[in-house]
Formats: structure tokens, C-alpha cells, sequence
């Protein structure tokens, strides 16, 4: 794989990433990193800023209720600072925790998007679930990288993420368990998947 | 209109989730809004209260944490200082915004644990203001619903299941509504030891 950044011994490759972090991980420094090497950066931190967002990107979301609103929550201000920094022409885009905050429906549509216009995604996040997203985990506490690997080999780790404090994700807790049942013989990371397994 | 308008006539010393189209705000003595707001100077400063670590322990920080400014902290440790603040000042309402956002699964854990605490043993009202009721949904005795600070439902914690549409459903509640789909009779679980058993005894019983 083709390193893309090198920040605080942090390597991160050509691949969409998840960087699994604890609550304890300051993002500053990282996304002052990004910035500075062109990556387009999502943070919650709320701004002043217009965001000039085109109409067919409101309605391809199906957010053209955000269009006219006058009081944004939080949430709606994210959502319209992903929506118009998607204009951009950067190849990278890093969300510092902020996909979290949405719903499946928005998380679902960006990603498909990204893939679509062949950028690249990292994703910085306390939430297991989002892991399952993208194709590759580090795993970083206390500002080191612990672990890093394909998603599928980093959460069969499930004792080091255990000790780090991070359940598995549902999906994957369950397959292990059905596994070790031997209902099923591997791990599965889509619901419809192991659905469809055990019950044909 | 404020957060506090939406609790008239709620019983104090309950634990309670909110959902819905707001941002939090309180002119209130006696409520907090616990977030990642990020104070000037440093943590010793903020909290006013450079003898009593107790609350940060609390909160899950060491006492080193004290002499850090806001900037060099995340903030899931600037969420955790606004609740450390917000016990050191002894407010009787406390209002999370988001505040799982930030926390690994150990930690809502503990905080779950703590908030059980604050309320039985302190009488404290906890709200905690989020878009995922799975984080809370075992704990929380009532689930408010609003649009602009006007209260559009209550569901109490027995009904969950039957507003799962009108809510973010938790992945457990996702795949087990795959397999109704599939007209497999199985009941709503929160524990997936508990969803794992039962798929156990309904494959059993089709061998």
C-alpha cells in the first residue's frame, strides 16, 4: 500500500481508514496535520461559517429541508459542513469524530459518495460500530498505534480491544459466538449476511 | 424556551433521555449542561477547586490533569471536567449533550453506573440528550421526545419497542426485526448473550 501521510508515527496508507482512538486523544494536532497537507477536515466545532452547498448535493443527501433552516442543531450544521466541503476538489477527506453524530441514512449516502468520486476516507472515532465501515483499523491509545491491520483481521484482536475498553462490534460479537457454537464458520460483518446464513 | 421548560412536572431523581431538534441551552442556577465547551486557562482554574480531586476521580481523570490547559485536551476529557464541575457545584439537574459521543464502551459503562448513583443516592435528575437510545436505553426510566423545546411524545422505558420506528434502532433490534422478516419467532433482546442463546435453541429445535 502507498503511505499517504506519516504524522506522530502514525502511517496512514492509500486505503480507507478507521482511527480507532479513546476518549483521552486530542484530534488537534492531527487535524492541523491534514490541514496543512491538503486534506479536507470535518470537526463538530461549531462556526460562523456560509456554506455554499449546490442543490443537487442537498437533494442527492435528501437533506433539502437543510436548505432554508434557520436554526441549525448541532447535527445540522455538520451535515451542511460535509455537504459543502464535498465541492472540493482534495482526494482526502477526515473526519475527526463527527460521524457518530449522524444518522445511518446520511453515514450511508457519504460513503457511497466518496467511493463514487474516488476519495479517500479516514475516519477518527470512539465508536466501534464504525469500524465496520472502511477497510482498515489503527488503533491508537495514549498516542500510540497499538495495533493496525485489514478490519477483519484487527477485530478478531478481541482481548486487546477488550483491554483498551472497546466491546466488538454487535455483528461480529455475535458471529464469534455462533461460531464457537458452530452454527456458523466464520465471522460476519453485515447483518444481512448472517441473517441469510442461518436461515436460508 | 429552554431545557428546563421541558422537565415542568417531571419527577426529580429519575434518569431520563431526550431526543429531538435543539440545542441545549439553561439560564437556570440549579441545572448544568455537561459538554465539551473549552474553557480558558487551565483545568485547576476552571473548576475553582484545586483541593477536592474527589470529583475528577469521579469522572474517570487524575489529579495531573489539573495543571493542563483546555487546548492541550480532547474532548471527551473536556466533557468529563464540564461533569467534574458540574459535581463540584452540586446542581440538582444535569444535562448530558451528546456526552457518549466521546466514550469507549468501558467508559459509558461507568458512567451508566454513575448516573445510577447520582440519581439514587443523591436525587439528582439526569437527562442525557442524545440520537442513539442505545447508549442509555437500560437505564433511562423515560424517553422525551421534542421539536423546538415543545414536548411532541413521552414514551416510558416498558414502550421502547413499540416507537423502535420513530427512533434510531440499536443494532441488536436491527438484526432481530431481519430475522421476524424471515418469520422467525423470536422476542426483542438488549444483550446479544441473550439474542445468541435463543438463535441456539431455535436452530436446536429445527435439527
Amino acid at each position: 500500500m502507498q503511505e499517504l501521510f506519516n504524522l506522530n508515527n502514525k502511517t496512514l496508507y492509500d486505503i480507507d481508514t478507521t482511527v480507532l482512538i479513546t476518549s483521552s486523544f486530542n484530534m488537534t494536532e492531527d487535524a492541523i496535520y491534514f490541514i496543512n497537507n491538503k486534506a479536507v477536515v470535518i470537526t463538530k466545532d461549531r462556526t460562523n461559517d456560509f456554506y455554499e452547498i449546490p442543490n443537487e448535493l442537498y437533494e442527492l443527501f435528501e437533506e433539502e429541508d437543510l436548505q432554508n433552516k434557520k436554526e441549525l442543531t448541532l447535527i445540522d450544521e455538520i451535515k451542511k459542513k460535509i455537504l459543502s466541503s464535498l465541492n472540493s476538489n482534495q482526494k482526502v477527506f477526515v473526519f475527526m469524530n463527527v460521524l457518530t453524530y449522524l444518522d445511518k441514512p446520511f453515514k450511508e449516502k457519504l460513503i457511497r459518495y466518496l467511493k463514487l468520486t474516488n476519495k479517500k476516507m479516514i475516519n477518527y472515532t470512539t465508536e466501534i460500530e464504525e469500524t465496520l465501515f472502511l477497510d482498515y483499523i489503527t488503533v491508537i491509545y495514549d498516542n500510540k498505534v497499538i495495533m493496525e491491520g485489514l478490519k477483519e483481521q484487527v477485530l478478531q484482536e478481541e482481548k486487546i480491544l477488550k483491554k483498551l475498553g472497546f466491546h466488538l462490534p454487535f455483528i461480529v460479537e455475535l458471529s464469534n459466538g455462533l461460531k464457537y457454537y458452530g452454527l456458523v464458520n466464520k465471522v460476519y460483518f453485515k447483518n444481512e449476511d448472517l441473517v441469510n446464513v442461518l436461515w436460508k | 424556551m429552554e431545557v428546563a421548560n421541558i422537565l415542568e412536572n417531571k419527577n426529580q431523581g429519575f434518569i431520563y433521555g431526550l431526543m429531538g431538534n435543539i440545542n441545549l441551552t439553561t439560564n437556570y442556577n440549579n441545572y448544568s449542561i455537561i459538554t465539551g465547551y473549552r474553557f480558558s486557562g487551565t483545568v485547576k482554574d476552571y473548576l475553582n477547586s484545586n483541593k477536592d480531586i474527589s470529583s475528577l476521580k469521579m469522572v474517570m481523570l487524575k489529579e495531573d490533569i489539573l495543571n493542563k490547559h483546555a487546548s492541550e485536551l480532547s474532548i471527551g476529557d473536556l466533557k468529563k471536567i464540564s461533569l467534574a464541575k458540574a459535581l463540584i457545584e452540586n446542581k440538582e439537574y444535569l444535562i448530558f449533550d451528546y456526552f457518549e459521543k466521546e466514550m469507549n464502551a468501558h467508559e459509558k459503562e461507568y458512567f451508566k453506573r454513575l448516573w445510577k448513583r447520582l440519581t439514587n443516592d443523591y436525587h439528582k435528575t439526569i437527562v442525557i440528550f442524545t440520537n442513539d437510545i442505545t447508549s442509555f436505553w437500560d437505564i433511562a426510566q423515560e424517553l422525551i421526545i421534542v421539536d423546538k423545546y415543545k414536548v411532541i411524545n413521552t414514551i416510558p422505558k416498558d414502550k421502547y419497542y413499540d416507537f423502535m420506528d420513530d427512533i434510531s434502532k440499536p443494532e441488536i433490534i436491527k438484526f432481530i426485526d431481519l430475522l421476524k422478516a424471515k418469520n422467525i419467532a423470536i422476542d426483542y433482546y438488549q444483550d446479544p448473550k441473550d439474542l445468541l442463546k435463543a438463535i441456539y435453541r431455535l436452530k436446536e429445535n429445527t435439527l
